[in-house]
């Protein structure tokens, strides 16, 4: 790898540093019990992952996003695929989702709560709700873009509809599908702590705002540290493997082959 | 050479009276219109009262300029697109839908992009339940015979045109459809691919001898692959004239192109197409 190259892979690594390096030295200088620094806040981490009841609490967090994402995937993808092949589908659903779109979904949490409890359901549902969307938007765009003719051929080699569904539209819309999938995870991650902060029973979002009240600077900040430190790990893991389900989209380096 | 009848009305009055058809009629296309809907309660009359007979291993060229309803003809022997009346029939039977028996080539190609080539050409026969190792070593066998051999592993992204089609081309002769439906297969190729394209598919016809019905714009391009040239006008779709090409085969490009009689067969069908100001 050329110079140039090891400094684009470790280029989000300088970015890090620099953040904790502005926050140190601004914390440093305003010299406030709320704001611990840098330091204080990475050393008060080990704790928080030492402690078994943290530890469960954040396994909880994960667990419930994991189930929220999973139902949603299951459900938003052959929802916006048939949107996208079949009008009357997308007829019924469209103007609905226009409505459910831009309502916050954690703004829904205290009726779920109401109706549901502070438990495992409503949380799970929340997640579902926020992510289900932008999956269902994206499944939707990258089915009703799947070229005809491709359809077309499928059928003249004896695909019924269902199995062109399955076997061309599905692979043919994942790159588009696998991009809402990435947004789901990032606003997993984003509804799962908001529904902690509103119904506090366990949980990341939890421990977080216990802290706040009992006025654990350092511990909250540690928190926020390893909640971000969670969403950038998700996202990286899921690029690579979206990278690698697609890698027939991406264009490889030795290009272009020219022979007719 | 005369391996095909083609008959419009015109032609069918002039012969006996009977129901029976020609033995070995591939393709028959009986009294099709096709009318489109477009906005409002206007509509559009794409096809009006097409007749054609197409024998088994005919090559027909369909050839119109745009909007004559050529590529729908094509469409709706493919079974992709029902005619608003008349029947379209393929060995007989009618034609519901898309079937096996007729392998279409489109212009855009269509491959599907998350198959590596070996992937596309294996396709159509593992729908059809054959075994993997039958499928690759003949998916292997026909891309050697398109000229892709050691390209089965690349995507159809890193193929140009000219590789696309002829992987489609592979693709479709896979599951050894009777007929192959071409939807102007070398439009969007530069000159010199579509020649070798073009030099490619007669050898492969040679071979085959499966029925072909291609559609095209180019005069020449029709002349010099077909057996017999279906010249359509537009506003209303519809037949003008029926060409046979009555030239030596195998073809070659060099000689035909000195050759009296091809020159006049393009300059007559020119004028056919000038003489409706279809070219307006």
């Amino acid at each position: 790898m050329t110079v140039r190259g090891v400094l684009k892979t470790l280029s989000p690594l300088f970015a890090c540093i620099g953040l904790l390096c502005v926050w140190q030295i601004a914390s440093l200088r305003l010299d406030t019990e709320s704001f611990p620094t840098a330091l204080e806040s990475i050393k008060a981490i080990p704790s928080i992952l030492g402690d078994k009841g943290s530890l469960l609490n954040i396994l909880d967090s994960i667990r419930r996003m994991a189930i929220g994402l999973v139902l949603a995937v299951m459900f938003a993808i052959p929802l916006g695929l048939l949107m996208g092949r079949i009008k009357a589908v997308a007829a019924f659903f469209n103007p609905l989702m226009m409505i459910i779109y831009p309502v916050p979904k954690a703004a829904l949490m205290p009726i779920i709560m109401l109706w549901m409890g502070v438990g495992d359901v409503s949380k799970i549902l929340v997640i579902f709700l926020g992510v289900s969307l932008p999956i269902i938007y994206h499944a939707f765009q990258g089915s009703k873009a799947v070229e005809e003719k491709m359809l077309w051929s499928g059928a003249a080699m004896g695909m019924s509809a269902p199995m062109r569904m399955l076997r061309i539209v599905l692979p043919a819309a994942l790159p588009e599908i696998l991009t809402g999938c990435r947004t789901g995870l990032v606003l997993a991650l984003i509804t799962m702590i908001t529904s902690e902060m509103i119904a506090r029973q366990s949980g990341a979002g939890n421990i977080l705002f216990n802290s706040l009240d009992m006025a654990q600077y350092d511990t909250v900040f540690a928190m926020i540290l390893i909640i971000g430190a969670m969403g950038i790990i998700f996202d990286a893991a899921f690029e690579k493997l979206r990278l690698s389900l697609v890698r027939w989209s991406q264009p490889r380096d030795d290009m272009p082959l020219s022979f007719t | 050479m005369q391996v095909v009848s083609l008959r419009s009305d015109a032609h069918a009055e002039s012969e006996p009276l009977s129901g029976r058809k020609p033995a070995s009629a591939m393709i028959e296309i009986d009294h099709v219109s096709q009318r489109f809907q477009t906005s409002g309660k206007q509509s559009h009359l794409a096809l009006s009262d097409i007749n054609l007979t197409i024998e088994d291993g005919a090559f027909v060229s369909i050839l119109g300029p745009s909007g004559c309803g050529k590529s729908t003809l094509l469409y709706i022997v493919g079974g992709f697109v029902q005619p608003t009346d008349g029947v379209a029939k393929v060995k007989g039977k009618a034609i519901t839908g898309p079937g096996p028996d007729r392998g279409p080539v489109f212009q855009e190609f269509a491959l599907f992009p998350w198959k590596n080539v070996l992937g596309n050409v294996m396709y159509g026969m593992r729908q059809q339940g054959m075994k993997k190792a039958e499928a690759e070593t003949r998916g292997r066998k026909l891309l050697e015979m398109v000229g892709l051999k050691g390209y089965e592993n690349f995507y159809p992204k890193e193929l140009s045109g000219g590789m696309k089609q002829r992987v489609a081309i592979a693709r479709t002769l896979a599951y050894d459809p009777a007929v192959l439906l071409m939807d102007e297969p070398f439009g969007a190729l530069d000159a010199h691919t579509r020649t070798r394209l073009q030099n490619d598919l007669l050898d492969i016809w040679d071979t085959q001898r499966k029925t072909v019905l291609f559609v095209t714009h180019s005069v020449e391009e029709a002349v010099y692959l077909s057996d017999k040239v279906i010249v359509m006008s537009r506003s209303p779709g519809s037949i003008k004239e029926i060409v046979d090409i009555d030239l030596p085969r195998p073809r070659k490009r060099a000689d035909l192109l000195l050759d009296a009689r091809f020159q006049k067969y393009i300059v007559d069908i020119e004028k056919m197409i000038d003489d409706g100001k279809d070219h307006l």
